[in-house]
């Protein structure tokens, strides 16, 4: 049975403001003080006029609070709390007497029966330590980010002058291929002209030894008319080979063009890995599309008798959940996410022809907004944000950032970079050089030899054309990025950085794409799109579609960081992913200033002991 | 949101579609998963049969008519080709209730087995309040008996028909039987060789191995232009619609059969997650009620005029029919002279309202799922941040170890206690869920406890039943069994529920029970239960015997000091007495908002009256514009919780852009302020079951304009609000029903009465208006939470009528506990006459305990006062306080437009007078 109890008390605040501070200045920011001098004072909504005793007279006069700045009485009204010791803030005036303590000083709380400690110098120490050490990590950065943006534009300039000087290359070698051809060209010409030739010789020969025969006995010449045939067949062969040789080079040649453009739009990005996921995915193909409709006509079929009363729980549960039937929970992500890669290539190469509108970002931009508009709190709330996203002093060893292994940057500059290079081309000049001396066009029959020699150098020449072309596709490709305003983030463009939360490993490759992997299996949580926020978020979108749900994308916060390290990934909203990299990048000097005078500031206002 | 269209490889272009194809087909409701009325046996034989055709009518044997020692009539109904005669017993129930009960009469020839009686759902005190009837007097076939001094009923013997009248009139009010399809299935002893009585229903099995039960009958309400009630189905239209007869295009009865329908549609009779089978027919003579107590599957159809063939139409006569797979007959007759007396007389037989805590009127902010203690941390600053109040965070299955509850999924939630207490620090709790599939794990000690102790429901062979759900194989307690909720209750101690804390309370859900491989998502009919009872006799109660068990729990927990808070997606006729139920997953879309009214209205009717629907939809993600509408109305619902499935955009209420967060915020504002007023509604509802959202004619019952107006609503009898259903819409007709003018609760502006004005819509508010001739209490000022408001002073706010004239009540206790019930609660009544305020005492003296509050009244706003005084005088005391023009509400911008007196502060527990001087 319940207990009868004596009935409650309850003390109501509005009644007992018995240690009231002055009313002329309570909640008021001493920049406002003036404002309020005078008899009567006007809402600043121009709504209306008060007395100087309506001023937090704990009634309210103006609706937009003018009048009660130091009183809850007012739903619009802010209350100024001064945190001698530490930083002042302006908190809602529905804070104010609500039994929290919500101003370091405890000013918010002077009518309400909680007793605030006066926190301030130890709070205000506190922050003033953190953003000492933020300072100096921004200090420390901002050297950092200077060097990194000078080797970035060191390599921006080499990657230029190497781009510059492969199409200087391309440009002679074309102008060697296209010799090679015409030498080609009249080599077969010459050796069509032989070969008819021949034919004809062959033919009066024949003819002249009929018409001998026929003049001299009638007999024919068995012997002879074989051996014609045998060389006429011969060359016939011969013919075929050459035919088929030149149009499997014209082949591999169209093969390279094609690929070398496809890969331009890919942003110079035909890994190998790519490639062979490309490949699986469409292997698997086949299976996901028997798979989705039979599932389907199994759940609307009268009879799905072909169910186990089991697959039949999972199924309808998966409604719910999203999830592949052959999962047992809905909180387990894996499952579907591998049932749902959807094969990219076709969709990717044709991506940068189509503009393709941003997805709305206001949700994120909201999420976020909670680390970042911290106003109504505490400093020193915010640093421990901060804290924990700048200065990661210590390393996880699990947090890595290495070149990305799906990158060709590092074959396609194999054999164009090496010093020795240039005696390459020459070589390949000089060698074609010395085909043209030798081959002696008016010589006939024509020497077979030196034939075979222009066809292999022009096969080379042409194979090598087409690895420059791809080449500078790819580099002009990267040179096309957006690397920020200083190219600080030029490096980024080599490196993938690596964290694992959990089960899985998250790998963000910036210009290319993010991933989530869990043992073998590797969801794509989109791929590169662009930098948002000035440059403070990068942005990775249209990953691999959720059931029921939108592509995976994520956004990687960055802070101001010694080293580029990834930490914090999180799914806020189903498929839609955050993290956080911290990254010299953005240790920009303007902050580093802006957080200096913060802290001059802090460091003023500093009371002296004894007040506290 | 998706992108937009592009160039696709064939082979690409081909998945996509198929998956596109497959997708909105998986997301859609399976009409082929639900039984309708012809794949339902006893309904499609009921159903096609013509009135007056039965082979064998029922008839009242004359001689065995006779008052029992209890003062109640029984007799004998019978046909000679029934194995054995039913047993009919008349009661009546003050002031104008009869209850109607048939069964078998088994000791004729005694059947394997007894037809099923719900128990505990009627009060206990029932039998001890009946009335002692007088001896019928019977003419030529028919017997009368009077009810009361204005009620008869009327039986006649042959065949049965009882049909209740108006003494004087002669007007009959309701009927059964009129149109001689009552049907009574008897018993068999054993299967005939020749039948079958096994039903299919896709791969389901139903053995159905006590043949058929089924009771049809038809009920005629005499007077009524609509029926309403029947809860839970989806509907934009608050009257129930016709379902059979002329001018009834797809013809399906409307079911009531709890079911956990995926994706359910904003109009369709098919059941959903609850069932209450109560009637209330309302016209502009009669209001009458009719309540059949079966928790068996149960279709009802609402005949058109005309539907049996006759061309002469009674006026205003609506006949019903209505079916059920088992039971027995345990029928209330409850005649009104207003809808109001009905409800109540209902309330009367299925119990008050629970009062709930003070918090749980508040907002809930709740989502599948906050996933762990740092999205708790981010969400519950993300309200600070944004100065929105909200008092309870809620968290979904997915807070569990492997969705075993009871337990937490400790990497997520390592700290529960230290969780709640940071939450309950501003003055917030927690609720967790707690669904009835306990997981078939040997290590789950739940699982161990339950199987030893025979605790589960059987299947049909006897064994533990093990179905499908969340936590994958999984077993449900009996319920049904007393001993089995004792047991289930002792879970909630702190002892037993690990990481439990005072301020955290529970939610319900998939109690219909829900069943993934089960037969339409359910249990199996002839699953067994304890007493003998198959599955299929009480189907619809069995959520609501899990919803008891639990509000039990948190009771005992809080060793009966703390109100119980438990929402509940199933429910049945009296789920009120234990807590709150919800519309379960509805879906982000404009039709969805629109048929919350209807739904959460219809719930109010039938004796739920703190119920609400998902703000923003549960599935899918709402355009902000349609999820800032739904705070608007929501911010009406007396249960106003924001909830959205996992698979959805994020959508705490300041994700929306500035813009959208102000008008937001601005809702859930007006909520708050107007949280002492709904607590005064929930106070009444808790005394005499009328719900806190009401129809409008349950405050007009005369005026006809009203009477299937589903888009307004009252909130009270003092509030009238209209939502805003459609996107991007520029004006508004709002029907302002009454005599006394209204006024727009945002500016002061008047409205005349008895008219539709078309109004401009505005962004920032849907048209709501306060009642001339009212006074509604308010709290102006707004903290992070209602328990931390509790100190606040009030405002109180004045409408007065044509002759200078307003009334309102407060109801003020600790908002918790039952010190109620001991007299420890502040009422008082606020009259304006002669343009005098005067406060009155109107809570009982002398019942034990007392409760008393400093709070005062800092503002008292009086529209249309007339008078230009400058100055009131508060007695006692001969204070003078100001009267200044001031704005109706606190914004920014708000212009003054009403005599305000300023800061009388006058205590709300003290009488006073303030006169206008």
């Amino acid at each position: 049975m319940r207990l009868l109890l004596v009935g409650a008390l309850i003390l109501c605040a509005t009644a007992a403001l018995e240690s009231k501070p002055p009313l002329d200045t309570l909640g008021i920011p001493p920049q406002d003080e003036a404002y309020y001098r005078g008899g009567v004072i006007k809402c600043r909504d121009g709504s209306g006029r008060f007395s100087r005793d309506q001023l937090n007279d704990d009634f309210c006069d103006c609706p937009d609070g003018t009048d009660e700045p130091g009183t809850s009485a007012c739903p619009e009204a802010k209350f100024y709390c001064k945190n001698a010791g530490h930083t002042p803030v302006t908190i809602f005036s529905s804070r104010v007497n609500d039994g929290i303590c919500d101003c370091c000083d405890g000013s918010d709380e002077y009518g309400s029966n909680v007793t605030c400690k006066n926190t301030c110098w130890e709070a205000g120490k506190a922050a003033r330590e953190k953003l000492k050490k933020k300072v100096a990590t921004y200090k420390n950065g901002v050297v950092i980010r200077k060097q990194e943006v000078e080797r970035a534009k060191e390599a921006f300039a080499k990657d230029e002058a190497e781009l510059a000087k492969l199409k200087g290359e391309e440009k002679i070698l074309q102008g060697l291929v296209d010799k090679l051809k015409e030498q080609k060209r009249l080599i077969e010409k010459a050796e069509e002209e032989e070969r008819l030739r021949k034919e004809k010789e062959e033919k009066r020969i024949k003819e002249e030894a009929e018409k001998q025969a026929a003049v001299e006995k009638g007999a024919p010449d068995a012997s002879r008319d074989v051996d014609s045939k045998e060389t006429q067949d011969h060359v016939q062969e011969n013919k075929n080979k050459v035919a088929e040789q030149h149009d499997g080079h014209a082949t591999d040649h169209d093969n390279h063009v094609t690929e070398s453009a496809a890969s331009a739009e890919q942003h110079g990005s035909v890994s190998k890995d790519g490639i062979s996921a490309e490949a699986g995915t469409v292997d698997e193909l086949p299976q996901k599309e028997s798979a989705a409709p039979t599932l389907e006509k199994d759940l609307s079929s009268d009879n799905p008798e072909g169910l186990s009363r089991e697959e039949l729980g999972r199924m309808v549960a998966s409604r719910w959940t999203g999830e592949s039937v052959n999962e047992v929970s809905k909180d387990d992500k894996k499952g579907h996410e591998d049932e749902q890669e959807i094969p990219e290539p076709a969709e990717e190469a044709l991506e940068d022809e189509l503009d393709i509108p941003e997805p709305a970002e206001e949700n994120y931009g909201g999420y976020h907004s909670e680390v970042e508009d911290d106003r109504h709190k505490y400093e020193d709330e915010e640093f421990d944000h901060e804290s924990e996203d700048e200065y990661v002093d210590d390393h996880d060893d699990h947090v890595e950032s290495y070149r990305s292994d799906d990158d060709q940057r590092g074959d396609h500059h194999s054999d164009l970079t090496e010093p020795g290079h240039a005696s390459w081309l020459d070589k390949i000049q000089q060698t074609v050089q010395n085909v043209f001396q030798k081959f002696n066009f008016f010589k006939t029959p024509v020497d077979l030899s030196e034939a075979s020699r222009v066809r292999k150098e022009y096969d080379d020449a042409s194979s090598k054309l087409s690895k420059i072309q791809s080449k500078i596709s790819s580099l002009a490709a990267k040179l096309k990025h957006d690397f920020g305003k200083d190219k600080e983030f030029y490096s980024f463009y080599d490196q993938c950085f690596e964290t694992k939360e959990g089960k899985y490993t998250y790998k963000v490759c910036a210009y290319k794409k993010a991933t989530q992997a869990e043992g073998h299996s590797s969801t794509n949580l989109g791929r590169w799109d662009k930098f948002e926020e000035s440059y403070r978020v990068m942005h990775f979108s249209n990953g691999d579609k959720c059931w029921s749900g939108p592509d995976r994308s994520l956004k990687v916060r960055l802070r101001c960081g010694l080293s580029n390290e990834l930490n914090d990934v999180d799914e806020p909203s189903r498929c839609e992913y955050v993290a956080v990299l911290s990254t010299p990048a953005v240790c920009v000097e303007e902050k580093l200033k802006e957080l200096q005078s913060k802290l001059d500031a802090m460091s003023s206002k500093q009371p002296g002991h004894d007040e506290l | 949101m998706d992108p937009p269209p592009r160039r696709l490889a064939a082979p690409l272009f081909l998945v996509l579609l198929l998956l596109a194809a497959a997708s909105p087909a998986a997301r859609a409701w399976k009409k082929d998963e639900f039984r309708n009325c012809n794949q339902t046996p006893f309904c499609k034989r009921a159903r096609t049969r013509a009135p007056h055709s039965l082979d064998a009518p029922l008839s009242l044997a004359a001689g065995s008519l006779v008052v029992s020692p209890d003062g109640s009539i029984s007799a004998e109904l019978s046909h000679p080709s029934r194995p054995r005669p039913l047993v009919l017993r008349l009661s009546a129930l003050p002031p104008h209730a009869l209850r109607l009960q048939i069964d078998e009469d088994y000791s004729t020839a005694t059947p394997p087995h007894r037809r099923f009686h719900v128990p505990d759902v009627l009060l206990p005190d029932l039998e001890a309040r009946t009335l002692h009837l007088p001896e019928p007097k019977t003419v030529a076939g028919v017997s009368t008996v009077a009810l009361s001094s204005d009620l008869d009923v009327v039986v006649k013997h042959d065949p049965f028909e009882l049909t209740v009248r108006r003494a004087g009139s002669g007007d009959p009010v309701l009927s059964f039987n009129s149109h001689g399809l009552f049907d009574f299935e008897p018993m068999r002893e054993s299967k005939p060789e020749d039948e079958t009585w096994e039903e299919h229903f896709r791969s389901h099995t139903d053995k159905r191995p006590r043949g058929p039960q089924s009771i049809t009958f038809d009920v005629s309400f005499y007077g009524a232009d609509f029926v309403y009630g029947l809860p839970e189905h989806g509907s934009t239209s608050l009257a129930l619609r016709p379902t059979r007869g002329p001018g009834v295009e797809e013809s399906e009865p409307y079911r009531l059969f709890n079911l956990d329908v995926f994706e359910y549609l904003h109009e369709s009779p098919f059941g959903l997650y609850g069932s209450i089978p109560f009637m209330i027919g309302h016209g502009g003579r009669a209001s009458s009620g009719f309540f059949w107590l079966n928790a068996a599957e149960m279709q009802i159809d609402v005949l058109a005029p005309g539907w049996d063939g006759a061309t002469a139409q009674e006026n205003g006569r609506i006949d019903t029919l209505w079916m059920a797979e088992a039971g027995v007959v345990d029928a209330f007759f409850f005649v009104g002279s207003e809808p109001k007396d009905v409800i109540k007389q209902y309330i009367s037989v299925t119990g008050t309202p629970s009062m709930p805590q003070q918090f749980a009127t508040a907002y809930h902010q709740c989502r599948w799922n906050y996933r762990d203690e740092a999205d708790v941390d981010g969400v519950d600053a993300g309200f600070d941040e944004h100065d929105i109040p909200y008092d309870v965070l809620w968290l979904d299955i997915e807070h569990t170890d492997g969705k075993r509850y009871f337990t937490w999924d400790r990497s997520a939630f390592p700290n529960p206690e230290e969780m709640q207490r940071k939450i309950a620090d501003k003055g917030r709790k927690m609720v967790t869920i707690v669904d009835p599939h306990i997981k078939r794990d040997s290590s789950f000690h739940l699982h161990q406890e339950a199987t030893d102790k025979g605790y589960y429901v059987k299947d049909a062979s006897g064994n533990d039943y093990d179905g499908w759900c969340w936590p994958g194989s999984s077993s449900y307690p009996d319920m049904l069994n007393p001993e089995i909720r004792e047991w289930w209750a002792d879970k909630f101690s702190y002892e037993n529920y690990k990481g439990s804390t005072p301020t955290l309370y529970i939610w319900n859900d998939m109690n219909e029970p829900s069943v993934f491989n089960g037969p339409e998502v359910t249990m199996p009919r002839d699953a067994m239960h304890y007493g003998d009872a198959e599955h299929r006799e009480l189907h619809n109660a069995y959520g609501y015997y899990f919803h008891m068990a639990t509000a039990d729990g948190l009771l005992k927990r809080g060793e009966g000091k703390d109100r119980p808070f438990v929402l509940s997606r199933a429910f049945f006729a009296g789920s009120q007495r234990y807590g709150a139920v919800w519309t379960g997953d509805n879906s982000a879309d404009w039709d969805h908002l629109k048929s919350s009214i209807p739904m959460v209205l219809t719930l109010g009717l039938a004796g739920l009256p703190f119920s609400g629907a998902d703000v923003g939809g549960f599935f899918g993600n709402p355009e902000p514009d349609l999820l800032v509408r739904w705070y608007q109305v929501g911010a009406f619902y007396p249960f106003f919780r924001g909830h959205a499935h996992h698979d959805t955009k994020r959508r705490e209420p300041w994700l929306f852009g500035e813009r959208r967060t102000a008008i937001i915020r601005e809702a859930i504002h007006m909520r708050y302020s107007l949280l002492p007023y709904f607590y005064t509604l929930f106070r009444e509802a808790s005394v005499n079951g009328i719900p806190v959202m009401r129809p409008l004619w349950l405050e007009f019952p005369d005026d006809k304009e009203t009477y299937n107006n589903g888009e307004a609503f009252m909130v009270g009898p003092s509030l009238l609000a209209q939502g805003i259903y459609e996107e991007g819409q520029k004006s508004v007709s709002v029907y302002l029903p009454g005599k006394e003018s209204w006024y727009d609760l945002r500016n002061g502006s008047p409205y005349k009465g008895s008219a539709t004005h078309k109004l401009q819509v505005l962004e920032d508010s849907i048209p709501s208006f306060q009642r001339a001739g009212t006074i509604v209490p308010r709290k102006d000022r707004f903290r992070r939470s209602s328990t931390q408001m509790v100190n606040d002073p009030y405002t109180l706010v004045i409408a007065l009528n044509s002759s200078g004239a307003a009334e309102g009540e407060l109801y003020v206790d600790d908002g918790k506990s039952y010190d109620y019930q001991q007299g420890a609660f502040i009422h008082r009544r606020f009259v304006f006459a002669d343009n005098k305020l005067t406060s009155f005492n109107i809570a009982p003296d002398n019942l034990g305990k007392k409760f008393t509050s400093d709070c005062v009244i800092e503002r008292i706003i009086v529209l249309s006062l007339r008078s230009g005084a400058k100055k009131a005088i508060i007695e006692p005391g001969n204070q003078e306080v100001e009267i200044e023009s001031g704005p109706i509400s606190l914004r920014s911008g708000s212009s003054p437009v009403a005599p305000t007196i300023r800061r009388p502060n006058v205590h709300i527990v003290d009488s006073w007078t303030i006169r206008i001087a």
